[in-house]
């Protein structure tokens, strides 16, 4: 279980959060890149073995969306919100 | 286990849905408590209670006898744009759990850090109370919990069943 840092409640509970998957690179420009990238872009998310950066939404608690940086190894939130307590 | 609460069902508040900066909604209606400034905390006036939920998100707790009052002095229909009014008086049912054993069942479905350094006199917050999203307050010798109302004969019998 996870401590998710919130930028309005604090520190809280994992249980009161939604996930909301892990933050996409910026849409290229269909017209300016390959094929190839263009399928990587919508068929691929990110999931590497060490940090990743990961979207969740308080839907339990203030309803703020928030985007953390969480080790898939450890559960370890690497980096909370800038404006996190 | 045998817990030292009274668990009780309240009747129904008049609630409203406050959206929008606090210096727009006070300068709508001027009926509204103090808007607290730190997050997560309620006001009281005049038996109001201004709960201070989420960015520019507030909900507004009072008997259902002022509901008439309260609606004629917020002028729902008539906001301005930069602000919302909902009344929500009919969407929550709420608990009261008072004793000495309160914080024990409380903790049962609530993962709030509710002891009195963490969760004062005047704290309030959206939560989690068995699964459900719930809005946890303190009150006099206990803590009121209130649920959608929907899940309320769900989260009473869920209640008796922890207590039992």
């Amino acid at each position: 279980m996870m401590n998710i840092p919130c930028p309005f409640c604090g520190s809280r509970n994992e249980a009161e959060f939604a996930f909301g998957g892990p933050v996409k690179p910026d849409r290229p420009d269909p017209n300016t890149v390959s094929e190839g990238e263009w399928v990587a872009y919508l068929t691929q998310v990110p999931n590497p073995l060490g940090p990743v950066q990961e979207r969740w939404w308080h839907v339990k608690g203030c309803g703020m969306w928030l985007t953390i940086w969480r080790d898939t190894r450890t559960h370890d939130i690497v980096e909370g919100p800038a404006d996190a307590e | 286990m045998l817990y030292d609460v009274q668990i009780d069902r309240l009747p129904c508040f008049a609630l409203f849905d406050l959206k929008g900066p606090a210096t727009d909604l006070a300068a709508w209606a001027d009926v509204l408590p103090a808007f607290a400034k730190p997050a997560n905390t309620l006001t009281r006036q005049n038996g109001v209670d201004l709960c201070f939920t989420g960015p520019d998100r507030w909900i507004l707790r009072a008997d259902i006898a002022r509901e008439d009052a309260l609606i004629a002095a917020l002028r729902p229909e008539k906001a301005p744009p930069e602000i919302s009014i909902t009344r929500v008086s009919d969407t929550l049912t709420f608990f009261r759990i008072t004793g000495p054993d309160a914080a024990q069942v409380m903790s049962i479905g609530c993962p709030l850090d509710l002891h009195d350094s963490a969760f004062g006199p005047d704290a309030v917050s959206y939560s989690e109370f068995f699964g459900l999203k719930a809005l946890v307050m303190r009150c006099e010798g206990g803590f009121d919990c209130a649920v959608e109302q929907s899940f309320g004969d769900m989260v009473a019998d869920y209640l008796s069943r922890a207590t039992a």
